[in-house]
């Protein structure tokens, strides 16, 4: 099985996530996944430039689609948000002749043409539909039991369902899977598929703060020993702003976030170092060295 | 015989509890079908509205497993698989005050709703006598928002409003827009000046409006419309705009965001410094951030600028 994706990490993982560049990195070469970055990608506009110029947004994105495209490859991201901004303008622009029209007349200033011809995917789509969880699972050399996990999906992997649509958005299962492929055990809670606020933490901090606390005491209290998300963005909210956050509660709210790539990394015999678990803002190190089996 | 359980939410005005109701389950019916059961087989005093069964008075809204259904038209073998299960939890609307069991009190949004205007300031264009008339292009930017029934499920759903009751709930962000965007309308400012005054850049992008409108009115595409239309009468000076500016502004620099210079630009360089240098030492601290590294221009910059520069000149050409 041969997996190639054009990868387009978005700017999160350039900057405040490189550690899920490098936890990515190792677990697609483990398994044998190819990501080619796409050269001279941009910013997907982080659903903030549709808020001052949908057309731009639009234009932005087709470019960068057509970039996935000229390396005749499906385009895979790793953030929530960059899957939603790009699938968002896939869409638009293939169900919408004139809008198709328009996009192409601005690529051309750019010497790009979009022709619709690349998927839009994220990396937790491609474990569980391109690379497959029996595959997975035989990949795992230190099946993490006894690690308790709580999912967090965020918002932008499951709506609208009318631009995702890999899984039915009010009881989604893929992360679950996911993490009983790694031989963890899911631990049920009640903020699962909650906002992480991070969009709005400028304009409206003290709803945001109140949010992710709750978020987090929420997992704490289930029993979590870590919260696992696949989105970089929600991991920024949950880790770096949860010593913020904890000002607003009484009760101790800590739980270390990781990412996706991370678990998967661990379970596959990578330590926490190699994975820029080292990294995070809440310390992770501690409950891992204390749950998990040297691989 | 298979059942389906339903553990509902009671309130009696003072008293809150959740009671539990054994139906036989039938294929092919609705959540209203079980309410209505239940009443009339089990018990006479469980208290819920509804009335057309047809999806399109709005009144029979309710959570089931924490998600805002109408009840006419939600399939309990939907449901039933969705969640693989048989017990189903029925609870009323969220962020709404609570008359009786899964009865809910829409005064206070009733009042609220006023605030945009929700009604035509007509233009001189028409007149009573000769008329109105739209192009379908014209009619089609209002077709969508018409179609809501102010069934309350957004509001429910409404991550924002849940923190924050000034935040004005998405349906009545969707009546502004639909009179804000109505050709005849001579006041658009009218209608999203409230919505501004309002929180309206507190919205998280949650899609939880958008995710379970029964009409799949895409209120994302409106809050962002009304925003542009904000920074065009030249509401700027505000974080929600001034963040949704460095994004447009950094881009068309270098391609990428510049996340050091993100939070100055968005909240000031006074701010920045005295309210955030904790944060910003614990990311430096852990190697999250570094303050040295910043975006250079991407391969194909020259490209972006072109892009930018081609739509806003279409866009003047546009208006
Ligand atoms: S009864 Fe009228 S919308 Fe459901």
């Amino acid at each position: 099985m041969r997996l190639r994706y054009g990868f387009f990490p978005g700017c999160t993982l350039e900057s405040a996530a490189r550690e899920v560049m490098i936890a990515t990195q190792k677990v697609a070469g483990a398994l044998g996944i190819e990501l080619v970055e796409l050269e001279g990608w941009s910013c997907c506009g982080a659903s903030h430039i549709q808020d001052v110029d949908e057309e731009l947004a639009l234009a932005l994105n087709a470019r960068n689609i057509a970039l996935g495209e000229a390396l005749g490859a499906p385009i895979l991201t790793l953030c929530n948000t960059c899957t939603l901004m790009l699938r968002s303008a896939k869409q638009r622009i293939d169900e919408d002749e004139a809008a198709r029209a328009r996009v192409n007349e601005a690529l051309r200033a750019a010497d790009l043409q979009y022709r619709g011809t690349s998927d839009i995917t994220h990396f937790l789509w491609v474990l569980v539909r391109d690379y497959g969880l029996e595959n997975l699972r035989k990949q795992v050399k230190r099946p993490l039991t006894g690690l308790k996990v709580a999912c967090f999906y965020g918002c932008h992997i499951l709506r609208p369902p009318q631009v995702m649509g890999f899984e039915n958005p009010w009881n989604p299962r893929s992360m679950e899977m996911v993490v009983e492929a790694l031989g963890a055990e899911n631990v049920p809670y009640g903020e699962r598929l909650s906002c992480c606020g991070f969009h709005a933490v400028f304009p409206a901090e003290r709803e945001v703060l109140r949010k992710t606390g709750v978020s987090c005491r929420s997992a704490r209290e289930a029993g979590a020993d870590v919260i696992v998300t696949p989105c970089p963005l929600c991991h920024m909210q949950l880790d770096m702003y949860q010593p913020d956050a904890q000002q607003q509660f009484a009760e101790s709210i800590r739980i270390p976030i990781l990412h996706l790539p991370q678990l998967v990394g661990l379970a596959l015999g990578f330590s926490p170092e190699e994975l820029g678990i080292r990294r995070h803002v809440v310390d992770a190190i501690p409950v891992l060295e204390a749950k998990l089996a040297r691989a | 015989m298979r059942t389906i359980t339903f553990r509902i939410q009671r309130y009696d005005g003072s008293r809150s509890w959740f009671q539990e109701y054994v139906i036989p389950y039938e294929s092919g019916r609705t959540v209203l079908w079980a309410l209505i059961k239940i009443r009339e087989e089990q018990d006479p005093t469980l208290t819920f509205t509804a009335a057309c069964r047809h999806a399109i008075c709005g009144s029979c809204a309710v959570r089931v497993n924490g998600h805002s259904v109408l009840a006419c038209k939600t399939s309990l073998d939907e449901l039933l698989k969705v969640f693989q299960t048989d017990v189903l939890e029925v609870t009323p609307l969220s962020n709404f005050p609570v008359i009786r069991d899964l009865v809910v009190d829409w005064r206070p949004k009733t009042e609220r709703l006023k605030t945009v205007k929700p009604w035509l300031i007509p233009t001189q264009a028409g007149s009573a006598a000769t008329g109105f008339a739209q192009s379908p292009q014209e009619y089609r930017r209002i077709a969508s928002p018409t179609d809501c029934i102010q069934c309350g499920i957004c509001s429910s759903e409404c991550e924002q409003l849940a923190e924050n009751p000034r935040f004005l709930d998405p349906f009545i962000l969707n009546r502004a827009y639909r009179f804000a965007v109505d050709s005849r309308d001579a006041a658009p400012e009218e209608h999203i000046r409230p919505a501004l005054e309002s929180d309206l850049w507190k919205c998280l992008h949650c899609y939880q409006c958008v995710t379970h409108c029964p009409k799949e009115i895409r209120l994302d595409q409106e809050i962002a419309y009304l925003r542009q239309q904000t920074i065009r009468m030249g509401e700027t000076d505000n974080p929600g705009a001034r963040h949704a500016l460095a994004f447009h502004d950094d881009v068309r620099n270098t391609g990428r965001l510049d996340e050091v210079t993100l939070p100055i630009k968005t909240e000031g360089l006074l701010r920045t410094v005295t309210r955030r240098l904790p944060f910003a030492m614990r990311l430096i601290r852990t190697g999250k951030v570094n303050p040295l590294q910043r975006p250079r221009p991407v391969r194909g910059i020259e490209g972006i600028r072109k892009i930018y520069a081609h739509v806003k000149e279409k866009e003047g050409k546009r208006q």
